[in-house]
């Protein structure tokens, strides 16, 4: 009784709208950017233009259902379920190796039925999740090795080790980077980025003058920097992203109309929808679209900075910050600003699982701003 | 209770905001200015309509080359090339395209399987250049069987229907469909015109984009030309060079041009022998393919260097126009410059003598005159009637190495004629400059009458052309008109001036001084006189001073180039004939006497082509050949009355009244003095007789050998003095009917 009455103490005020309308604009921007993109290369390899487009829906509409229930779900309910959470994805992890299902040599997606479930995407939610909650909990012992960074290491650790085997390593680099931001603002001593950044730096570099040793790895470097020393191999989609981009010059060919969505360029309706986007929509449509990610970081970040406790916080500005980093690690892929790697642009790219987290994700960054500081006063 | 957010936590926030908004983003919003609005983006845009773009060409097709009157020479036409896809060819399918093609095609059947059969290929050549009736067959083939392997790839093939006629004028055409010689070459550009093309937007399978991306660029079809050569005429000179060719065993071709003296315009011009531009790389002259074999047995085979370099050579020297191309030295016929000059200057006039006694003195060097004897005292026309060397070496001297060369340079001799044909050799370097003649008598006689200075052939008409024609040097040329496709005229060649080179009236004393060398009967040129026509004209004969020693030390054999230069009207020049026969045979009775006679044998032709109608002195008139009345089926009494009329001598053979047969038929050119027989009856068979070989006989020989073999002698030909007989017809040897008409042609002997 005591708890139902304190429940309904909670003051609770209006969902940020401001959050939730460029939400729902990059997600009909993104929808009618992956329809233009992907409607070619759906028409002459599933003879249907409507192919992507209209699984995509299904999973919008499904991911914005997710995304009001949550608005309207407390949020505090993560800090019990933080932990099972993350037990689920380290099950999931060891299955998706286990089970014989594979797309080329990755074993990455475990089908349910016609969909299929990427344990990956599970596994940023249950980071920023549990470790929304451990910094919460721990934050006066922040600056203790055992509580400051042990439980961290241990986990991205662990994750790492399991999608390594897959293997994913783009999935490891974003899981590092999410991890990363929700410690740094949860208050992690600044030393531990230091040792972890300068760490990186000499291990990554020590491996690559070792002759002979991660031939793949630097061979993707250098295409990286000069794509057209192979322009019919390893240089192919790199280069015909930017024949699209520089293609659409300062205002696009006009949407619908790119020509290098006719087969030139692979893999358009996943990771390179955003070299359409740059076609169709030239320099400033581009432009405003990176504009609205930064404006949804920005909202994201105000949402927790106005959070009414430290979990509600860090479970915001990781969740947004994810969206963010993909975001903006796929744009820069796409415009060969760094290396190629398997990253996809929210609310742009296909994919049913990744579409419907990031849409729930949203729906409890939402249901954090329910919960404002602003509403004591 | 939870506890709220520190300002710690805010800050962190605030800097991973910025770092993440104003950081990374403005980055990407970097990069996308760089790939988007810089060069660089302008270039990966190019480089994506490269590959997105697919153009098709669409042939432009090749003018056509015309004579004067519009009759074609050279034309193209559709022709396709068979191609095999062997990517396409379906399992067993190799055996019935290889069977069908190889009946049609008559290419091997085993080379077809195999091409079909070939791995990673799409484009095997099965035949080039085939024309539409055997294409028709092909699609046929492909419809009955269905076939998606063959594909037939549009081309063009140029035709030259007169096969070899004014072939190194017109040139040829080579298998990239450009032109390899002459006007083909030439004017090319003008022929060829602009391809057009189709560029349209493909996919990356190389299907059509949905959305129609399409600009056509229309091809620009070849403008046709229209060249002052006439067919006729340049057949008449074709057919009397390569008789001469034959006859004469000419070892380094012959040359002919013939020009109209006012416009430059050439009406026909000829190197012989010459090649057939249908199929241009076969070498055509047999004396050459002789050489090729003699190379082919000694050195073991045709596939090997030496060979290959010797056709080539033999290629190239069948395709060169001698005419424009190869300089030599014009011998007397240069002496129409030098008695132009002189005459203009004046420091010669009509009035003037010359004395030859065989040879002439120049600085202590003894020049001889080609008649040993003697001219004797001659007048300045009769000098140039004569051809008389030491008369022009004093004429030369008169005129001065200055003067000299100031004529010579005038006269156009110093540099090209401008002729819109390729290859114009000019002749830089192979004369005498001013200053080597100018005090150095030697050099100046010896120019004076046509020896040392070099012209190309094209050169010595355009000079002689300016001595006769009033004065004017013309520039040359072979284009009359540029036609489009519609057949409207894109571009007319008006005649061009460059300059007086003598007075009109120094020009028409040229035409008459030159017209006694042809009409008088101790003219040098009375070999080309032909009844009716005031020709005027002039003889050459060049000993090849450049000739080197055989390869054992010996001096060859003298080698000449006879030439000879005729005009006509002498009286109203139209056209001039130029015929040059480099190194013939003259050891005969002949000697250097042969180049008139072909001028002659095409004037014969051309000038009542051209419409310029015999008129006749009266003298001619009493000469002129009759034709045989028809007295067939005539009686007795009115047969006689019929030659009577003609003053013929009629002779009857037979018992009847009614006369059954005649010798010589009716309408048979007939000299005055013929005598006809007519037979009466069925009994008496006509006499054969063989006919006598009078070749190299003078006039009484001739007349006597004929007229005792029972036949009709008509002579043609150089009358005079010191004729013999050049030609017969019927040839020696061929038994004809008693009364047959025998035509003989005189030529004389005692000229230069």
């Amino acid at each position: 009784m005591k708890k139902a009455k304190n429940k309904v103490k909670i003051k609770t005020g209006r969902i940020d709208v401001v959050f939730l309308v460029l939400v729902l604009s990059l997600l009909t921007v993104g929808l009618v950017m992956l329809f233009s993109a992907s409607y070619a290369y759906a028409y002459y390899y599933y003879k249907d233009s409507f192919y992507f487009i209209s699984k995509q829906l299904v999973f919008a509409v499904v991911g914005v259902t997710a995304m009001f229930v949550l608005a309207f779900f407390d949020y505090h309910h993560f800090q019990k379920l933080a932990l099972p959470i993350m037990g689920v994805t380290v099950f999931l992890l060891v299955l998706v190796r286990i089970l014989p299902t594979r797309v080329g040599d990755f074993h990455r997606w475990i089908r349910i039925g016609s969909f299929s479930v990427q344990p990956s995407e599970i596994a940023k939610f249950a980071v920023v999740v549990l470790f929304a909650q451990i910094l919460s909990k721990n934050y006066s012992k922040i600056k203790t090795f055992k509580y400051g960074i042990l439980p961290f290491v241990i986990i991205l650790g662990l994750l790492s080790f399991l999608m390594l085997l897959q293997p994913h390593v783009s999935g490891v680099i974003l899981i590092m980077l999410i991890g990363a931001v929700v410690m740094l603002v949860g208050g992690v001593d600044v030393k531990w980025f230091v040792f972890a950044g300068v760490g990186a730096l000499i291990l990554i570099g020590g491996a690559l003058l070792i002759p002979g040793a991660f031939d793949y790895a630097r061979s993707r470097l250098e295409f990286w920097f000069d794509p057209w020393s192979d322009p019919q191999g390893a240089g192919f989609q790199t280069i015909q992203s930017l024949y699209a981009i520089g293609s659409g010059g300062l205002l696009g060919v006009g949407i619908g109309n790119s020509r290098q969505k006719y087969l030139y360029l692979p893999e358009v309706q996943n990771d390179f929808v955003f070299a359409i986007v740059g076609e169709e929509l030239g320099f400033i449509g581009a432009t405003l679209i990176i504009v609205m990610f930064a404006l949804l970081i920005w909202r994201g970040f105000v949402i927790a900075a106005r959070a009414k406790d430290r979990f509600g916080m860090l479970l915001a500005v990781g969740l947004t910050a994810q969206v963010g980093i993909q975001a903006f690690l796929n744009i820069a892929v796409v415009t060969n600003t760094i290396p190629n790697t398997g990253i996809s642009l929210p609310f742009f790219s296909y994919g049913g699982t990744s579409l419907m987290m990031l849409l729930g994700q949203m729906g409890i960054v939402l249901s954090v701003s329910r919960q404002s500081t602003l509403l004591k006063e | 209770m939870a506890k709220a957010p520190t300002n710690k936590m805010r800050l962190r926030m605030l800097v991973l905001l910025l770092l993440f908004t104003i950081g990374v983003g403005g980055i990407l919003v970097f990069r996308l200015f760089q790939l988007q609005l810089t060069e660089e983006g302008k270039e990966n845009q190019r480089r994506a309509v490269d590959q997105q773009m697919s153009a098709i060409t669409i042939p432009a097709s090749r003018g056509q080359i015309m004579d004067t009157n519009g009759k074609t020479l050279a034309v193209s036409a559709t022709v396709w090339n068979v191609i095999v896809d062997p990517s396409n060819v379906r399992d067993g399918e190799a055996e019935i395209i290889s069977e069908g093609l190889s009946q049609i095609l008559g290419v091997d059947k085993e080379t077809i399987r195999k091409k079909c059969l070939k791995e990673n290929s799409q484009h095997e050549f099965i035949k080039k250049r085939i024309e539409k009736p055997v294409y028709d067959q092909i699609i046929n083939f492909i419809t009955q069987y269905n076939i998606n392997a063959i594909h037939m790839k549009e081309d063009t093939k140029r035709y030259y229907p007169y096969g070899s006629l004014a072939s190194t004028v017109i040139g040829f055409v080579n298998s990239e469909n450009i032109g390899g010689t002459g006007i083909e070459s030439q004017y090319n550009k003008v022929l060829s015109g602009t391809p057009g093309m189709v560029v349209s937007a493909k996919t990356a399978l190389n299907t059509d984009m949905p959305f129609r991306y399409q600009q056509m660029y229309e091809a620009q079809n070849g403008n046709s030309l229209v060249l002052t050569i006439d067919e006729t005429i340049q057949h008449f000179l074709e057919k009397h060079l390569e008789t001469a060719v034959m006859e004469h065993n000419i070892k380094n071709r012959a040359v002919g041009i013939v020009m109209d003296v006012n416009t430059g315009a050439i009406l026909a011009m000829s190197t012989k022998p010459d090649f057939d531009p249908n199929n241009y790389l076969e070498i055509t002259d047999p004396a050459a393919v002789e050489r090729l074999n003699e190379v082919a047995i000694r050195t073991g085979g045709t596939d090997n260097d030496e060979y290959l370099e010797a056709k080539s050579n033999e290629q190239n020297l069948q395709w060169r126009n001698k005419a424009i191309s190869d300089p030599y030295e014009p011998g007397s016929v240069f002496k129409i410059v030098t008695a132009s000059a002189a005459l203009d200057h004046g420091d010669v006039g009509l009035e003037n003598y010359f004395d030859c006694y065989g040879s002439f003195e120049v600085a202590g060097e003894k020049i001889g005159c080609w008649k040993t004897a003697g001219h004797g005292n001659q007048s300045f026309g009769e000098a140039i009637k004569h051809s008389c060397n030491p008369a022009f070496i004093q004429i030369g001297q008169r005129l001065g190495g200055d003067a000299f060369f100031d004529y010579f340079e005038a006269f156009g001799l110093t540099e090209g004629t401008d002729i819109d044909l390729p290859g114009e050799a000019g002749n830089k370097g192979l004369y005498y400059e001013k200053d080597m003649l100018v005090g150095h008598p030697v050099e100046l006689a010896s120019c004076s009458f046509g020896q040392s200075n070099k012209v190309t052939p094209i050169q010595m008409i355009t000079a002689v052309c300016a001595a006769v024609n009033g004065g004017n040097l013309v520039t040359p040329y072979v284009v009359k008109q540029v036609v489009d496709d519609s057949g409207s005229v894109v571009e007319s060649h008006e005649p061009q001036v460059r300059r007086q080179v003598i007075s009109q009236e120094t020009s028409e004393t040229m035409c008459e001084l030159l017209e006694h060398v042809v009409s008088d009967s101790d003219g040098s040129g009375r070999n080309c006189y032909i009844a009716g026509y005031r020709i005027a004209g002039k003889t050459g004969t060049s000993q090849k001073l450049d000739q080197k020693p055989t390869e054992d030390g010996q001096v060859a054999q003298e080698e000449h180039i006879l030439s000879f230069v005729g005009i006509a009207p002498a009286d109203d020049p139209q056209i001039a004939v130029l015929v040059i026969l480099d190194t013939p045979e003259i050891s005969n009775v002949l000697g250097s006497t042969i180049a008139a006679p072909v001028v002659k044998y095409i004037m014969e032709d051309t000038l009542p082509y051209l419409g310029i109608e015999p008129k006749y002195t009266a003298e001619e008139l009493e000469n002129l050949d009759v034709t045989a009345p028809n007295i067939m089926g005539k009686s007795v009494e009115d047969a006689k009355a019929l030659a009577a009329e003609k003053e013929l001598t009629i002779k009857f053979v037979g018992s009847g009244d009614k006369v059954l047969k005649q010798v010589p038929t009716p309408s048979t050119p007939i000299p005055r003095d013929a005598t006809i027989i007519a037979y009466t009856d069925n009994e008496v068979k006509p006499e054969m007789v063989e006919v006598p070989d009078v070749f190299g006989l003078g006039t009484s020989l001739v007349n006597q050998a004929i007229t005792n073999a029972g036949l009709n002698l008509r002579l043609t030909g150089g009358k005079g003095y010191a004729s013999v007989a050049s030609r017969q017809s019927p040839a020696a040897g061929t038994q004809v009917e008693v009364g047959t008409v025998v035509t003989v042609e005189l030529t004389a002997t005692d000229v230069e």
